[in-house]
């Protein structure tokens, strides 16, 4: 197959010409030793002067592919035409500019240059022809030479189609003499495709031809571009007589997935050939053909063989596969990373596959040995990093106090934190004397895990030594009490209580929720002093247990806290008291609403939400023409609960100009349960805004159907 | 699963907002695997600010004229305070025998910068002062070290200059003796001089304005950080660095962090046995 009409370049970073192929130089006329190893400027000097110069330097350094198009740019290396032209005296290019990625880095250009003069000549002829006939077209279609131009239309077509040999042997060259990273010739292959150049045929030609390093990188390739019309000719490359041809061909079949190959491939494993029976054996793996697996398992003894085999029964292996990796990791210095890694993704096949994970855990739990299991925590401390997590998985599904207190020892490490709690809590209360002792760990993480685990097992006995680190670390004080209300004993209420006078007010709200779950009756006789506590974080607190159950006993000092000269207390009272159904409730929200500070104001307005609408429908409106951007926020969230007509025109307003966006959409969602036509206006709006929360519940009001449609 | 967010009375939701919002102003990436920890770290605050929802702590740091104060809380919740001194000490190493000399020969008389542009509690830039003492540097050259961490709570640890037992696990009990002073039980104080040679301040890394002064370094160290950022976050910091620090500027990143793929304006060096990305000749 001859290249006619596409010419191949590439360049370095710094736009000095690597490669300058054949076809190039003959469209060109420069030949390849003036063209390599300069910079392109040398080349192509008025490549600055027609400002072309900065798509090159803008494909190095954003990695997109530029076009330059003919009747735009008409070309970028000035030459003749191949065949001479009626209308063009300079050779009409397409020209392709494309970054080679080099281990996902842009290590240069490469730069395909298409000579379209021809096809340029043709369409205008056809266009011309269209022209002159188009006043009449549909009865002229009929009556043009319908055959003819589609033949012609073709073959302009087919001109692009054409191969481009010369440009794909030096870029294979240049792979093998430089030693680059194979990922850049796929890269140049990809951007050859782009130009429609059939990449396939040529490859296959250099796999069939005589330059055995062709066929070398050529089986390669073919194995990357993953298309598997390459599979008949990669399989008669594997009878090559050159073995690292066949290696390849090996290699790119397995990841072609040919299952045909499969035979061919057992007969390479089985030979047991030191140089081809490793890649045999991952093929088979990579083609995931289950049907081998039995004959794949005896390899496992092979200690050669033993890597692949593993790896490739994790992917097609079944139940007897995982007997036959226990047994070699229940063995004297077993791999145990090796083995784990390759249960491990056994099991998820299965589990992904059959939803049957749970059997092969039941085998392997089954079948291991206390060497087995002691080889596994063996490999905890010297494994790599990306085998920790299979390890991990294994010892976590194990009945064996010396594989659970291993893990134990490993809860600082963040990445497998979370596997290791999930294994740890499985075993429920026989871990918890071996979490408490890492409560005293020195190290922060794990000790916060430890808490987290013990608050998961819900384990009494964890109690005492929780309750003893409340205090001691500041980070923790919040995981303990979470910890204690999973637990939910009443021998955490004491602990509990006295971090209500904490400063800290998550804490307090933590504590609260605590005791609130554990709901001891008598804990009303604990909270009626504390509603008078000197210490208004405690009185705050008091006020939201005491709301939260409605203790008839308190009611009344509930709604005199409702006056605290603390705005923190205060504000818990209003929260509070909107839930006790008390008339009183509605007035003195009201009262709030309209002369506390903004704080107590935007309490009252989200208060007032729980109340009868009739009750607070004027005071809300009212409110949202409060100076306070937050007050006007949960203004109109109520609005929006209680469906109060009569705001839309306010609500419109505040949606449409408030200064602050949580207003404006606070506003609109209110708006949208109300008035839909009102909705919609603001919704164009908001979609014109260019806002993205703006625009975001524009369109979570039209996907819920709340108005604005 | 929540922890804080569950027992604070927190409603799940908001949660890609948050992350996204997150991401944008300090470069920390949360993915789906770890979002209940980014909920878990926010929820004290949004209780604090005495909110019962994430949506409103939102609108809260996007919109209020108090969000610059509250996106410093922010920064300290999520700063990951865990370092120690003599981190990866092969790269102060050559700090110290290789560049430094280096540098120094190539710009005699000249003030060599060193920025420690992550430096939580204060740790690596006290490393490197400690280790430039050690090789008689500072009498010989004048160098300047500065030091930031986006959150304040951390630079307010690296002033005090009082470590716990924790920050000394790979420093020698013979080094901690010579430069740090006992405080209390299993606390010490770095001694002064040392403490003087490094300049901290509170400095974001996604904020352009508060990184350009301090990256016009000759080096600058930003190790142990990008893990926790996205490949979007680490390629604009880079680029920052890279816009602002001089020619033939050296950039430390930690031995688990690659830049291979997000930039082309440093390139990975192999000095002394120690991977260093050194500033392209032709970035300008």
């Amino acid at each position: 197959m001859i290249s006619k009409f596409v010419g191949v370049f590439t360049t370095d970073r710094n736009l000095v010409i690597q490669i300058w192929d054949a076809t190039l130089t003959r469209l060109t006329g420069i030949p390849s030793d003036n063209a390599s190893g300069r910079p392109l400027l040398h080349v192509i000097p008025d490549l600055e002067i027609r400002g072309l110069t900065r798509y090159f330097h803008h494909v190095l350094e954003v990695g997109v592919v530029e076009v330059l198009a003919p009747a735009f740019h008409r070309y970028l290396i000035p030459c003749a035409p191949q065949t001479p032209s009626p209308r063009f005296d300079k050779m009409r290019q397409r020209v392709i500019i494309a970054p080679l990625q080099e281990d996902s880095r842009i290590a240069g250009l490469i730069v395909t240059i298409e000579d379209v003069t021809q096809r340029l000549d043709h369409e205008q002829d056809i266009a011309g022809e269209l022209n002159r006939q188009s006043p009449e077209i549909p009865e002229l279609m009929g009556a043009l030479d319908d055959r003819n131009w589609r033949v012609r239309l073709d073959a302009v077509r087919e001109m692009s189609k054409l191969a481009a040999p010369d440009a794909i042997a030096a870029l294979l060259r240049s792979v093998r003499d430089n030693h680059r990273n194979f990922g850049l010739l796929n890269s140049a292959l990809n951007v050859l495709r782009l130009t429609d150049v059939d990449t396939h045929s040529t490859l296959i030609e250099f796999l069939k031809g005589p330059d055995q390093d062709l066929r070398i990188q050529a089986a390669l390739s073919l194995g990357e571009q993953r298309d598997v019309r390459a599979i008949p000719a990669l399989l008669e490359a594997t009878r090559d007589q050159n073995v690292n041809v066949v290696y390849h061909s090996i290699e790119a079949l397995g990841k072609l997935r040919a299952v045909e190959a499969v035979d061919r491939l057992m007969e390479f494993a089985e030979s047991k050939d030191f140089f081809l029976a490793f890649p045999a054996i991952e093929a088979l793996g990579e083609i995931g053909h289950t049907g081998v697996s039995f004959r794949i398992i005896p390899f496992l003894q092979d200690e050669m063989l033993r890597e692949p085999a593993a790896r490739a029964l994790s992917r097609i292996g079944d139940e007897f596969a995982v007997e036959a990796l226990i047994g070699i990791l229940n063995d004297r210095n077993a791999p145990a990373e090796l083995i784990a890694r390759s249960l491990a993704d056994l099991h998820d096949r299965y589990e992904a596959k059959y939803q049957e994970g749970s059997y092969i855990v039941g085998l392997y739990r089954s079948t291991i040995k206390p060497t087995g299991v002691q080889n596994l925590i063996d490999a905890l401390s010297t494994a790599e990093p990306e085998n920790l997590r299979p390890l991990v998985w294994l010892l976590g599904r194990m009945d064996s106090p010396a594989a659970t207190r291993a893990l134990t020892w490993r809860l600082g490490s963040e990445e497998l934190r979370s596997e290791i709690l999930d294994a740890l809590v499985r075993h429920g209360s026989t871990v918890t004397e071996l979490l408490v002792e890492q409560l005293k760990a020195d190290d922060p993480d794990t000790r916060g895990a430890a808490v987290t685990a013990l608050g998961r097992i819900r384990d009494k006995r964890a109690i005492p030594e929780l309750t003893r680190l409340l205090g001691t670390d500041p980070d923790l004080t919040i995981p303990i009490i979470a910890a204690l209300t999973f637990i939910r004993d009443p021998a955490a209420m004491d602990p509990l209580f006295s971090l209500l006078g904490t400063t800290d007010a998550a804490v307090r709200r933590a504590a609260v929720s605590a005791l609130n779950a554990l709901g001891v009756p008598e804990m009303v006789n604990r909270v009626i002093p504390l509603l008078k506590d000197p210490n208004p974080g405690v009185r705050e607190a008091a006020v939201c247990i005491a709301g939260y159950f409605g203790y008839p006993e308190c009611i009344e000092t509930v709604f005199s806290l409702c006056s605290d000269s603390e705005a923190n207390v205060r504000r818990a009272a209003i929260e509070q008291i909107a839930y006790l159904e008390d008339k009183r409730a509605a007035t003195v929200l009201a009262d709030a609403l309209s002369g506390d500070v903004p704080v107590v104001r935007a309490a009252a307005a989200a208060a007032m939400s729980h109340l009868e609408p009739s009750s607070v429908s004027t005071r809300l409106i009212a409110a949202l023409a409060d100076e306070d951007p937050w007050v006007r926020y949960f203004t109109a969230r109520s609005l929006a609960k209680h469906r109060i007509v009569e705001s839309a025109s306010e609500l419109y307003q505040l949606a449409q100009f408030d200064k602050f966006q949580q207003v404006r959409i606070s506003a609109f969602e209110a708006l949208c349960r109300i008035d839909k036509a009102l909705s919609a206006s603001v919704a164009t709006s908001f979609r014109a805004s260019g806002d993205p929360d703006l625009q975001k519940a524009a369109s979570s009001a039209l996907i819920s159907g709340n108005g604005a449609s | 699963m929540r922890f804080h967010s569950e027992i604070l009375g927190l409603p799940k939701g908001t949660e890609t907002l948050l992350s996204d919002l997150v991401h944008s102003r300090t470069g920390i990436y949360f993915d789906a695997s770890k979002i209940d920890l980014l909920m878990d770290k926010l929820s004290p605050l949004v209780v604090r600010r005495g909110f019962n929802s994430f949506l409103d702590y939102y609108y809260l740091l996007k919109y209020d004229d108090t969000a610059p104060v509250e996106w410093g809380n922010v920064m300290n919740a999520l700063s990951v305070g865990e370092t120690y001194f003599w981190r990866e000490s092969d790269q102060i190493r050559v700090l110290t025998q290789s560049i430094v000399p280096r540098w120094l020969a190539a710009h005699p008389g000249q003030t060599l910068r060193i920025w420690s542009a992550a430096c939580a509690s204060g740790e690596e830039p006290l490393s490197i002062a400690l280790a430039l003492h050690e090789a008689g540097w500072f009498d010989r050259a004048s160098i300047e070290i500065h030091a930031s961490d986006g959150s304040s709570t951390a630079i307010d640890k690296a002033k005090a200059g009082v470590y716990r037992e924790r920050s000394f696990r790979s420093l020698s009990p013979q080094r901690r003796a010579r430069y740090f002073l006992p405080e209390g039980p299993k606390t010490w104080r770095v001694l002064p001089e040392l403490h003087s040679k490094v300049h901290f301040s509170v400095a974001n890394l996604m904020s352009e304005a508060e990184i350009a002064p301090l990256a016009v370094a000759d080096v600058i160290f930003c190790r142990n950080v990008f893990i926790y950022f996205s490949e979007a976050s680490i390629a604009r910091t880079v680029r920052l660095f890279s816009r602002y620090m001089p020619a033939e500027g050296y950039l430390f990143v930690g031995t688990a962090e690659s830049l291979l793929r997000l930039t082309s304006d440093f390139v990975l060096k192999d000095i002394d046995n120690a991977f260093i990305y050194e500033k392209e000749s032709h970035v300008h």
